[in-house]
C-alpha cells in the first residue's frame, strides 16, 4: 500500500492511493482500507492540510480491455476524468486463457481538487488482469466488486464479442454498453447487427462513439431544413449518399458503420422504411446501395468510397436530392478540417453556404460526454434500429 | 434553456396516418409540414443562427469581465455560428486593431477557460470597433451602413442581437435609434431582431413603466430579453429540476410542512469603484427587486404546465402578485435597512460606505437590506419568507433555506437534546450544492440526538466546468429562449413590492447610519426582525 500526501492543484488528478491483491476478498478488503483510512489528509495549494473527500456515488464503469495497452490507455483516460467521473472503475482485462487460473489488481483512488474552498474528490480505480478460467467468466468477477444501487455502464473499446459466454454472463448486469463501432475490423456491418439485439435481449442502452461523433453532421443537415423553404422538400428525398474514406475500391477494406449511420439517422427521423438493405457493388469503388421507401416514394442510398488520406471510413460528404413540384433541390455537407460546410442549391441557385465548427473528439471527451449524458437517447435506439435493418 | 436541443413536439396523427408511416407506407401527414423533424431528439447543443451582435457599452466594465468572456467561451466550446461577428460600440478612441488588443487583455485575465491561441485569434477576427455618442443620430446611420456590409461579407442573413451593456439612462435614447433606422424591423425570410437590456430596468415602478413604454414601442415583447444573471446561474436552474423533476420534496413544499424560508445574498465586498452608481442605486434596488424577488419567486411558484418560457414567467408572476405591497406599518416593522460602518473582513481592516470613493460622507444610501414577506397563496399563506442582502457582510454567501416545521409530538422525552426541525437549503454560490438536515441518534446507550447533513455538492458529483451565467443567457438569448428573461409584467410586479418600500424611507427620518460593522451579519435590528416570530437567521 501506498499513501501519497503530495499537494493537490486544482483540476489536476492525483494518485492518492495504490495496493495490490491477488483475490476477490482482497480487493474488497483493499478498496475499504481506502474509505476507512480516516486521516488520510493531503496538503492543499495554500499549505493547509485537508480532509480528502469520501468516494462519490455516480455510477459503475466496467471496461473490457481485450489487451493490455488498451487497458492501460483507458486507465489514463479514466484517471483524467476525475473530478468529472464514475465512482469505481474496474478495468478487466483477460490474458492467458489457456493457463491456470490466477488474478492480480491494482486498486487506485484518483483525487482532484474541484475548487480552492472544497475538499478534494475522490474515485476509485481496480485494475483487474485475470488468466486461465477466471478470465472466462467476468461476470462472476465483476459482480461482487461493483458499488449496489449505481448503474452499470460497460465500455468495450476494440471489437466486441457481443455473443460469446463472457458478454452474455456480463450483459444483464449493464445498464449501459459504450462501444465505438468504427474501430470495427471489416465494414463493421456484422458488428452493427449483432449490437442492434442487444437492447432487447438484455435491456440495456447502447452508445456507440461513431455515432456521437456526428452530431455536428446531425445538426448541421438539420439546420439546412429550418429554413421554411426548404422544410418541404424533406418529404420529397429522392436520393441519399454518403462518400466516405478509402484506400482502394474494394468492399468490406473500409469500415462504413460511420456514413451508414447518416443514412440510418435520416431514415429514422423521417420514418423511411428500409426495402432493400445495402449490398456491396460488384464493380471497384461502387460501395454498396440500398434502397429506401418513403410512403410512395422510392429513396436511392448509397455509400460511396472516395480516395482520401483520412482515416479509412471516415465520413467525407453527405449528399441530399429532392424533387418537389418540378423544384429540384441539392444539399451537400462538406467535411472540413475543423468542421463541416454545408452548401444547398435550389434549381441550380446556390443558397449562402454554412460552417460549422466540429473539431474532432478524443476518446476522453466522448466518455465524459456520455457519462454525463446518462440517461435514455431515443433517438440513438432509433438510429441503430434503423441501421440494423439496412445491414440485413 | 440551452442545454439541449428543444425537442420537436410529435405532430398529433390519426390512428391510421400512425399505423401507416410507421409501415412505412405513408410519409409525415402535410398538414404537419411546418416541424423540421430532423430536430427531433438532436441532444447537442444547438447552435444559434448566423448573426451579428451589436454590443453598446463595449468599453464598459460588464462588457470587459464579463460579456466578452462568456462569448469568447461560447466561440471555445464551438457554441457560437461560424458566421457570426461583434460590432462593439463605445465612445472611447479604438480602432479594430487597438480594441481586440484590449479585448485579448480582458480575456486573459478573465475567461474561466483560456482560449488556445488560434481560437482566440478567431474570435477576436470577428470583433469590430465602432466608435460614436449613444445620442449621436451619426453613430446609428453610419452603424445601419455598416451592418448592411457586414451582412453580405460575414452571410448572416439580417439577424441581429443587440446588447445594451450601458448605464440605464441610455437604454432609451438607443432603443429609440434603433427604431428610427429600422433596425428593429424582422425580415420576412429569416432575418430576426433581438435586445438584450441589462439590468436594473427602471429604478422604481414609475420609471420601470416608463421604459417598458419605450422599449415595447420599437420591439415586441417577444424580443426583448431582460437580463438578470441570477437566473443563469447553475444552482438556480437547477432549482426547477430540484422541485419538479423529483417526486420526494414537492409533497412538502406547501405550509403544512414548511415553517419559513430564508433567502440570502451577502457579499464580502463593498461597492469598490462603483461609489457613484451605489449612491444611486442601493441595496434594494440593486438586489431586492430583482435577484431576491426572483429567487423567492422560484421557491414559491406553482408547477408550470409546459417548460416554455411564458409558462414559466406566468407562475413566477402570479407569486410575485400574491405579495402585497408593504404598507407603511409593514415598512417600519417588516423592512431593516443597514449601512456599513468600517470593520474588518477576513482578518483585513475596511473603510465605512462612507469614506468609500465618490460616496456622500453623509450618505444616506442602504447597503443592506432585510426583509419579511408573505406569499398570499393557497400553497403559502402564513408562511414568512425573509429575505437579506448587503455588502461588506462576514463572507459571500447565497443561500435559500427552507426551514420544515418541528415535529408534531415530542417522543424521545428522556433525550437529553431535542430533535431539531429537518432543514434543506439550496447553497447558490459558492460551494454550489444543496444540504438536508434530519435529526439521528448519537450511537451509545443513551438516547441523543444529534442534527446530522446529507451535503451535496456539484464539485463532487460533476464537472466543475459549469458554464458561467452570463454564457447560458447570452446562448439562450441567441437561440430566442426567453425562459430565463424577465418578461415586462414580471418588473413591474416587483417594483411594484419594492417602491413602496424606497417611497416609505424618503417619509422618514434620515436613518441612523452607519448602523452595522462590516464584516458582520449586518445590523441587530435585523436580527430582531426575525426574532420577534421566534425565530433566528442561518448562521452561513
Amino acid at each position: 500500500m501506498t499513501l501519497s500526501t503530495s499537494p493537490g492543484v486544482v483540476g489536476q488528478p492525483v494518485l492518492r492511493w495504490q495496493s495490490r491483491a491477488k483475490s476477490l476478498d482482497g480487493i474488497t478488503a483493499e478498496l475499504g482500507r481506502i474509505w476507512s483510512s480516516i486521516a488520510l489528509t493531503a496538503e492543499g495549494p495554500d499549505g493547509e492540510e485537508r480532509r480528502v473527500a469520501a468516494r462519490t456515488s455516480v455510477m459503475n464503469l466496467v471496461v473490457i480491455a481485450g489487451r493490455g495497452e488498451v487497458g492501460e490507455r483507458v486507465a489514463s483516460i479514466v484517471e483524467g476524468l476525475t473530478g468529472r467521473h464514475p465512482s469505481r472503475t474496474l478495468i478487466v482485462t483477460p490474458a492467458d486463457p489457456d493457463g491456470p487460473a490466477w488474478l492480480d489488481a491494482q486498486v487506485q483512488a484518483h483525487c482532484v481538487l474541484p475548487s480552492d474552498a472544497a475538499p478534494e474528490t475522490c474515485s476509485e480505480l481496480v485494475y483487474l488482469t485475470c488468466g486461465g478460467e477466471s478470465g472466462q467468466h467476468l461476470s462472476g468477477l465483476v459482480a461482487p466488486l461493483l458499488i449496489h444501487d449505481l448503474p452499470v455502464t460497460v465500455w468495450w473499446p476494440g471489437e466486441p464479442h457481443f455473443e460469446s459466454p463472457s458478454a452474455r454472463e456480463l450483459l444483464p448486469m449493464a445498464d449501459r454498453v459504450l462501444v465505438d463501432g468504427s474501430g470495427w475490423t471489416g465494414d463493421g456491418m456484422a458488428g452493427i447487427a449483432a449490437m442492434a439485439k442487444l437492447p432487447a435481449r438484455h435491456d440495456i442502452e447502447i452508445a456507440d462513439f461513431a455515432m456521437l461523433r456526428q452530431a455536428r453532421w446531425r445538426e448541421a443537415i438539420a439546420s439546412t431544413f429550418d429554413r421554411p423553404a426548404l422544410l418541404p422538400f424533406l418529404g420529397h428525398l429522392d436520393r441519399i449518399e454518403v462518400h466516405y474514406a478509402a484506400r482502394d475500391g474494394a468492399p468490406g477494406t473500409a469500415n462504413v458503420v460511420r456514413p451508414m449511420y447518416h443514412v440510418a439517422w435520416l431514415a429514422s427521423r423521417l420514418d423511411m422504411a428500409v426495402e432493400e438493405p445495402f449490398r456491396p457493388g460488384t464493380a471497384p469503388w461502387s460501395g454498396y446501395t440500398g434502397l429506401l421507401r418513403h410512403g410512395r416514394r422510392r429513396v436511392q442510398v448509397a455509400l460511396r468510397p472516395m480516395e482520401s488520406e483520412a482515416p479509412r471510413g471516415t465520413t467525407l460528404i453527405v449528399q441530399l436530392h429532392a424533387t418537389r413540384s418540378r423544384s429540384q433541390l441539392w444539399v451537400e455537407v462538406t467535411a472540413q478540417a475543423d468542421g463541416v460546410v454545408v452548401q444547398a442549391s435550389l434549381d441550380g441557385n446556390p443558397m449562402p453556404e454554412r460552417r460549422f465548427l466540429a473539431p474532432r473528439k478524443r476518446e476522453a471527451d466522448l466518455l465524459a460526454e456520455t457519462i454525463e449524458t446518462a440517461g435514455r437517447d431515443p433517438l440513438a435506439a432509433a438510429v441503430l434500429a434503423t441501421a440494423a435493418k439496412l445491414v440485413e | 434553456m440551452s442545454t439541449k436541443a428543444p425537442v420537436a413536439p410529435q405532430p398529433p396523427r390519426t390512428i391510421r396516418e400512425e399505423r401507416l408511416a410507421r409501415d412505412g407506407k405513408r410519409r409525415r401527414p402535410s398538414h404537419h409540414a411546418d416541424v423540421n423533424p430532423l430536430r427531433e431528439g438532436l441532444r447537442l447543443e444547438r447552435v444559434p443562427d448566423p448573426h451579428v451582435t451589436v454590443l453598446f457599452g463595449a468599453t464598459g466594465d460588464l462588457s470587459h469581465r464579463k460579456v466578452f468572456p462568456a462569448l469568447a467561451q461560447l466561440w471555445r466550446t464551438n457554441l457560437l455560428p461560424a458566421d457570426w461577428a461583434l460590432v462593439a460600440i463605445g465612445r472611447r478612441p479604438y480602432d479594430d486593431g487597438t480594441f481586440r488588443m484590449d479585448i485579448a487583455e480582458s480575456l486573459h485575465r478573465n475567461c474561466r477557460v483560456q482560449l488556445d491561441e488560434d481560437a482566440e485569434r478567431q474570435f477576436l477576427d470577428r470583433v469590430f470597433y465602432h466608435r460614436g455618442d449613444f445620442a449621436d443620430d451619426q453613430l446609428y446611420d453610419t452603424l445601419t451602413e455598416k451592418l448592411e456590409g457586414m451582412h453580405l461579407e460575414h452571410d448572416t442573413r439580417s439577424n441581429l442581437l443587440f446588447y445594451l451593456a450601458t448605464q440605464p439612462s441610455a437604454f432609451p435614447e438607443i432603443i429609440g435609434q434603433i427604431g428610427r433606422c429600422g433596425l428593429d424591423h424582422e425580415v420576412h425570410a429569416g432575418g430576426w431582431r433581438r435586445a438584450v437590456i441589462e439590468k436594473p430596468f427602471g429604478r422604481d415602478l414609475g420609471s420601470a413603466i416608463r421604459l417598458n413604454r419605450e422599449v415595447l414601442k420599437v420591439f415586441r415583447e417577444s424580443q426583448v430579453y431582460r437580463i438578470d444573471h441570477y437566473l443563469g446561474k447553475e444552482t438556480v436552474r437547477n432549482l426547477l429540476v430540484f422541485r419538479f423533476g423529483n417526486g420526494i420534496f414537492e409533497p412538502l413544499w406547501n405550509r403544512q410542512y414548511v415553517d419559513h424560508v430564508q433567502i440570502t445574498v451577502a457579499e464580502s465586498l463593498g461597492v469598490e469603484e462603483r461609489g457613484a452608481f451605489y449612491e444611486e442605486t442601493g441595496a434594494a434596488r440593486d438586489v431586492l427587486q430583482n435577484h431576491l424577488l426572483q429567487l423567492l419567486s422560484l421557491v414559491a411558484m406553482e408547477p408550470p404546465a409546459t417548460f416554455e418560457a411564458d409558462a414559466l414567467r406566468d407562475e413566477k408572476l402570479k407569486v410575485l402578485r400574491a405579495i402585497a405591497p408593504p404598507t407603511r406599518q409593514d415598512i417600519a416593522r417588516e423592512v431593516v435597512r443597514g449601512q456599513y460602518d468600517k470593520g474588518w473582513v477576513a482578518g483585513v481592516p475596511v473603510k465605512g460606505y462612507r469614506q468609500e470613493p465618490e460616496v456622500d460622507p453623509e450618505s444616506e444610501t442602504e447597503t443592506f437590506v432585510a426583509a419579511r414577506f408573505e406569499v398570499d397563496d393557497w400553497r403559502w399563506s402564513g408562511v414568512p419568507f425573509y429575505l437579506r442582502t448587503g455588502k461588506r457582510l462576514a463572507k459571500r454567501a447565497s443561500e435559500i433555506a427552507i426551514q420544515f416545521r418541528d415535529v408534531p409530538h415530542r417522543l424521545f422525552a428522556e433525550a437529553n437534546t431535542d430533535p431539531q426541525p429537518n432543514l434543506l437549503a439550496i447553497r447558490v454560490q459558492p460551494d454550489e450544492g444543496i444540504l438536508l438536515r434530519f435529526g439521528s441518534k448519537v450511537p451509545g446507550l443513551g438516547l441523543d440526538i444529534r442534527p446530522v447533513t446529507m451535503d451535496f455538492t456539484y464539485g463532487t458529483a460533476f464537472s466543475t466546468d459549469a458554464p458561467d451565467a452570463y454564457e447560458t443567457l447570452i446562448l439562450d438569448a441567441m437561440l430566442g429562449d426567453q425562459s430565463l428573461f424577465t418578461r415586462a409584467d414580471e418588473v413591474e410586479a416587483a417594483w411594484s413590492i419594492v417602491t413602496p418600500m424606497l417611497d416609505g424611507w424618503l417619509d422618514t427620518p434620515a436613518p441612523a447610519f452607519p448602523n452595522y460593522a462590516a464584516g458582520s451579519w449586518g445590523p441587530e435590528e435585523a436580527d430582531e426582525l426575525i426574532q420577534r416570530d421566534g425565530r433566528s437567521w442561518r448562521r452561513l
